[in-house]
């Protein structure tokens, strides 16, 4: 990977910056040479931007009906997609800002259907709620400034408002969410999947992060939803707007997954556990520290060599995270605490020794980096070694992913989902007699099959790999599942 | 790095160009910081690639399917590069469409990363003139970096950058800082064969101190330290372990620099060598950045097209591999055991594409066929039973049923018959065609380009097709370069020597036996004779390629009866910029002599008598002045002494040495080259050293007693006439 200090190669820290003054085709063009060099990777910069292209790509776009701006999205996801298939969640942020968009577009038909049947009833009320839109849609909404981003970053207060938004499914989140999930999609046959969306879309923005009257529509219920909608049919700039907001609010989601994960982290992790993980990843280290403070527990760290030990060295011993993201300003770097300063004792090992050490393991926490639909997840290489080794000694294997990881693909052939790295890592190239004489392959990723996971715990409460493909249906629409590809259509 | 400015990438083009130069002007140091700028070097001024040359620069020949100068710009937009200004010379029009055509050039594509890039056309004949050019064009404005066109990387430069700066800061003489990649002590495919750049380093300073070209050619395998180097430098190391990947970070005192020697032609040996060496002089230093992590190598030689090709398959320069697709339209997919392979290929049922392959789009592959470790482009017709091994085929090319190509490079659109052989090293290429049943040999080179009559005819013509090369309806003539071995040794070594460390043993060989022609005349292999050589003349072996070319001018005058005048100019060209000494130009212009002499005495067509010989090579317009003025330049008479112990010892090794010398002895005095004092002196020496002299020595000189012996008799005449006319002769000498 690009050395990612400031200097002169782009990352995605520059990227971000760049957006807002490029003309959108460039910063189009732009974000796909980035993920082509790999200068931008792993799951969470791509995600993040993504959903600020796409962010730009709607502001920008000047459309006169619905169907004009998903092909837009479509078109832009498609060649981002190509750029590089195996960062699946370019994909996955792409179809959900198309499912969101339909989202919008429905209720605007719908509402503008039950305008025209309602009308007569509704007269002054909806007058009402159109001065009330107008005065916050008239310019800009006030979610729309990036300065928000950086009130988010105030994790303390996320964290405990966090809790609060979440509060009813965290505490339940060992059993209770798919009765939870269920009481919202157990009606799903007959209703209009937007609503579970929208809960979804609702549940996410913290009240920290925006400011009181700008989320006042989505926390409300159903009948203001309708209301708001009335709103949609002024014009399509209004829509626009709330396509905006929708698509802030997936960049919000990203930016708190971690700590909605970790805030379930008391749930699974008990005092004097041993617990194995693998490499190095903000999500788990997060779980982890949160764990830490109330808890006295082992963790043994696999280094992930050869890819990624050095992270892993540096998680342990360094407060700071040197995540591709650590010179971002949007999603400033957090500054937590290495594990071992959080009062976790911290074993560091090799992938080798992994089934020697497994029958003391209490539990494996596998960080990863795209879940897929059938429930198997794709992770840094390694892992599956891990997942068999737990098997064998039947030690439960948790994996902690945010929803956005989650992709709708079912790839048939798993292996072209594995990316092949510089075998530099592994043989130095200095050394002729390897070089000439040996092929070396470094694949970077593992694909770990559904059977050998016990659980995924995710911003959304904790689930079985086989319950994932109903959380897919909740947050993708089928007609986007395969709109890259235009064959399987 | 300022985003206002990156963000100008559409305006691009050449109004940003002004506005920036204009800004450059104005503010100082810190504004110059904001921007990267970069040079590629899209001409190599070099003729390694012919014929694939002739008609398609370097820097757009496919590796992997993807033009080399991609891989370059690649690098650069990596490095986040603002400004980029490539230097073309031959082929400028196909350079210029095809960037215009790419994503890169910000006037025509969104993609471009480049605020702007400028294509400069350019007369310039080496790197130096474009150099020199591009300082008199005063678009540089801070420190830029200089790369060829020919450079793949995936290095990361920050580091060096920053590096780069922070020495400049502490020393405005700090002007250029090499990238070098290590490449491991022992064998590598991708260092540099053949020639081995030496680097002398100060790894406390991380200075390069002193750089020296070694090559297989010459006999002595030493570097001269200047031993002042050892006493101011603690710590030196001698690297020959580095890949010289040619990532120069320059300062413009760089170009400034280049512009005062306008003899400097080449970056590294010119170039560094001079600058370091003149650094009592100018003061200047230059740091070397060596870093031991991710890839960096240039596509310099064919040989190192094979390596770097191997590199790419092999994932070294990951990210910038086939499945990167990095040009627009590539739709490369990786599969299991290296194969790279592009939508809409289509491969017969029972053909075998196998490891390290790359097969491009729309290429078939016929029933039977066998395919591995090669790269195959776009549209290519492979027939049935046609077996391909390590070879790189281009675009379009279509080979018939049966034929089996190894190890050779086809370039586009070339049709290959059915049941040919194209054997190890054969380079076909555009649009040649080989008949049926053709066997091609090893290491030929076959083309179909335009060329000149001869070096005085304006327009370039066809040249009628060679059936006995290409078969009887195959087109295409074998391509030689006339001038790479007269040339320069070092361009033979690269070009026509083909890619494969195979060839390369082969070539070794010759090489060893040049060599050995060469250098057995004046370094006798025998211990006996080495020793006298060590404890005449001890810095005989020293600038053993000052040596080896000035002979060889020599010689070439005295063969062809040519004109010494402007030999005398190589000569002293030669010996300026060697630094040879005047022994060493005595002992060059000797053994020279005396080959020649001795090659027409034992000639094998027809002999010739020593005397005769020696008369005739003393003829050669200009032999005569030039002996004076260049050999014996001071006129004094150890110059005289010196210059006949050299051809005595030369005379060792030839089977008429006796001979040959008592003629040469006769004919430099009869010429009033060499005067009686310094002969009497010589012989007296020799004889002074009795029982120590070598016996081979004395041999030799057995022939010349005679010459002597009269000489003595007319000196004692002389000397009876009267002292003064012998002094007045001397020094007319």
């Amino acid at each position: 990977m690009p050395s990612l200090q400031a200097g002169y190669a782009p990352n995605l820290g520059f990227y971000l910056k760049s957006l807002k003054a490029q003309p959108v085709e460039s910063s189009i063009e732009n974000l796909i040479s980035l993920l082509k060099r790999r200068q931008i990777t792993n799951s969470r910069p791509c995600a993040v931007a993504t959903a600020h292209l796409l962010l730009q790509v709607v502001a920008k776009f000047r459309w006169t009906n619905i169907d004009k701006l998903i092909e837009r999205i479509q078109d832009v996801g498609r060649r981002l997609i190509e750029a590089q298939p195996r960062e699946m969640v370019v994909g996955n942020i792409v179809r959900r800002v198309l499912g969101m968009v339909r989202d919008e577009a429905k209720e605007e038909r719908n509402d503008d259907a039950s305008d025209s049947a309602s009308n007569s009833q509704m007269g002054s009320p909806r007058q009402e709620h159109i001065d009330q839109g107008a005065s916050h849609l008239g310019g800009p909404p006030p979610n729309f400034s990036p300065l928000r981003y950086s009130t988010t970053d105030d994790s303390d207060s996320t964290e405990a408002n966090g809790d609060d938004v979440f509060g009813g499914k965290t505490q339940a989140a060992s059993r209770p969410p798919l009765i939870t999930s269920h009481t919202s999609y157990a009606p799903a046959g007959g209703l209009p999947p937007q609503k579970s969306m929208f809960q979804l879309l609702s549940a996410n923005p913290s009240p920290a992060s925006s400011p009181s009257g700008a989320q006042s529509p989505h926390n409300t219920s159903n009948l203001n939803a309708t209301s708001l909608s009335h709103r949609l049919t002024t014009s399509t700039k209004d829509l626009k707007a709330e396509v905006i907001e929708g698509i802030e609010e997936i960049v919000d989601e990203l930016d708190q997954a971690d700590d909605r994960i970790a805030a379930q982290s008391l749930e699974y992790i008990h005092s004097n556990e041993v617990i194995l993980t693998h490499s190095s990843s903000r999500s788990v280290q997060k779980f982890l520290l949160e764990a830490a403070k109330k808890r006295k527990f082992t963790v043994i760290i696999a280094e992930s060599y050869p890819n990624d030990h050095e992270a892993t060295h540096k998680s342990v011993t360094r407060s700071i995270k040197t995540d591709a993201e650590g010179t971002d300003e949007l999603t400033t770097p957090k500054f937590s605490k290495s594990l071992s300063d959080a009062g976790i004792t911290v074993i560091l090992m090799t992938d080798a020794t992994i089934f020697a050490i497994m029958s003391r393991v209490n539990k494996v926490i596998l960080a990863t980096h795209a879940v897929i639909a059938n429930g198997g997840l794709i992770a840094a290489a390694g892992a599956r070694i891990i997942a068999k080794a737990a098997r064998v000694h039947r030690t439960p294997v948790i994996v902690v992913s945010g929803v956005y990881k989650l992709s709708p693909q079912y790839p048939f052939e798993f292996e072209s989902l594995i990316e092949y790295g510089d075998p530099g890592n592994i043989v130095r190239y200095q050394d002729g007699a390897l070089v000439e004489n040996l092929e070396v392959d470094n694949p970077v990723y593992d694909y770990v099959p559904p059977d050998l996971v016990d659980l995924y715990i995710t911003n959304i409460g904790a689930h079985a790999p086989s319950y994932l493909y109903r959380i897919v249906a909740d947050h993708y629409k089928t007609e986007d599942i395969n709109f890259d590809k235009p064959e399987l259509q | 790095m300022s985003h206002a400015q990156k963000s100008r990438v559409a305006a691009g083009g050449k109004g940003a160009a002004k506005a920036k130069k204009a800004a450059g002007g104005k503010k100082s140091e810190n504004d110059r910081e904001d921007t990267l700028q970069a040079v590629i070097l899209a001409d190599s001024f070099e003729t390694r690639f012919n014929p694939f040359t002739l008609e398609r620069p370097r820097c757009l020949l496919p590796l992997a399917n993807t033009p080399l100068i991609e891989y370059t710009l690649e690098f650069l937009a990596m490095a986040g590069v603002a400004d980029i200004f490539i230097y073309c010379g031959a082929h400028t029009t196909a350079v210029q469409s095809y960037i215009l055509s790419s994503k890169w050039h910000p006037s025509t594509s969104a993609a471009s990363p480049f605020n702007t890039l400028e294509i400069v056309k350019t007369t310039a004949r080496s790197v130096g003139d474009a150099l020199r050019d591009l300082d008199s064009r005063d678009m540089i404005t801070g420190d830029f970096l200089l790369v060829h066109g020919d450079l793949v990387s995936n290095l990361p430069i920050d580091e060096a950058l920053r590096n780069h700066r922070d020495r400049r800061i502490k020393d405005k003489n700090a002007i250029m800082t090499m990238i070098l990649r290590a490449g491991g002590l022992g064998e590598h495919r991708t260092k540099a064969k053949g020639v081995t750049p030496v680097f002398v380093v100060d790894p406390s300073k991380n200075r390069c101190v002193h750089y020296e070209e070694m090559h297989p050619l010459q006999a002595h395998k030493y570097v001269d330290l200047d031993e002042e180097l050892l006493k101011d430098h603690k710590d030196i190391e001698v690297r020959t372990d580095l890949i010289d990947c040619g990532i120069d970070i320059c300062t413009p005192d760089v170009l400034a620099l280049w512009a005062e020697s306008f003899d400097y032609e080449v970056p590294r040996r010119h170039f560094l060598h001079g600058v370091l060496k003149d650094y009592e002089l100018n003061g200047k230093t230059i740091h070397t950045e060596i870093v031991d992590d991710r890839y960096a190598a240039r596509v310099f030689n064919l040989q190192s097209y094979d390596s770097v090709s191997k590199d790419v398959l092999g994932r070294w320069t990951y990210p910038l591999v086939p499945d990167s697709n990095l040009v627009a339209g590539q739709s490369y997919k990786f599969e299991r055991g290296s194969l790279y392979k592009e939508n809409d290929v289509m491969l017969a049922r029972t053909c075998k594409a196998g490891k390290k392959t790359v097969l491009g789009k729309g290429t078939s592959v016929g029933a039977g066929s066998v395919v591995s470790n090669s790269i195959i482009g776009r549209d290519c017709q492979i027939g049935k039973n046609v077996t391909i091994k390590d070879a790189y085929i281009w675009d379009n090319v279509s080979i018939g049923d049966g034929s089996n190509v190894e190890r050779a490079i086809i370039a586009n659109e070339a049709v290959i018959g059915k049941s040919c052989k194209i054997q190890p090293g054969a380079l076909i290429s555009y649009k040649v065609g080989i008949s049926d049943n053709t066997e091609i040999k090893p290491n030929q080179r076959i083309t179909r380009a335009k060329r000149k009559r001869d070096a005085d005819s304006e327009t370039e013509e066809e040249v009628p097709s060679d059936p006995s090369i290409v078969g009887p309806s195959g087109h295409g003539y074998e391509f030689r370069d006339a001038e790479e071995f007269s040339d320069d040794e070092e361009a033979a070594f690269h070009s026509s020597l083909i890619y494969s460390t195979q060839h390369l043993n082969l070539s070794n060989a010759s090489i060893s036996t040049l060599s050995s022609s060469l250098s057995a005349d004046d370094e006798p292999t025998g211990p006996r004779s080495r020793l006298s050589s060590f404890t005449s003349l001890s810095d005989d072996g020293d600038n053993e390629g000052f040596h080896h070319d000035a002979v060889q001018g020599i010689l070439d005058t005295l063969h062809e009866h040519g004109d010494f005048d402007s030999a005398k100019l190589e000569f002293m060209g030669l010996r300026l910029s060697n630094d040879a000494t005047d022994h060493q130009i005595r002992r060059a212009i000797a053994v020279a002599f005396s080959k020649h002499i001795s090659q027409l005495v034992d000639g094998e067509d027809q002999k010739t008598e020593a005397s005769k010989a020696a008369a005739s090579a003393f003829a050669t317009s200009g032999a005569v002045q030039f002996l004076k003025n260049v050999a014996l330049s001071t006129g004094t008479e150890e110059d005289a002494v010196d210059f006949l112990r050299c051809l005595q010892k030369d005379a060792v090794n030839r089977s008429s040495g006796p001979l040959v010398l008592a003629a040469v002895c006769q004919r430099l005095y009869e010429e009033e080259v060499v005067g009686e004092e310094a002969f009497l002196r010589w012989w007296e020496e020799a004889e002074g050293m009795g029982e120590d002299e070598d016996v081979e020595m004395m041999r030799v000189r057995g022939k010349t007693g005679v010459f002597v012996e009269w000489l003595k008799e007319a000196e004692s005449e002389s000397e009876s006439g009267s002292d003064e006319e012998s002094e007045e002769e001397s020094e007319d000498e």
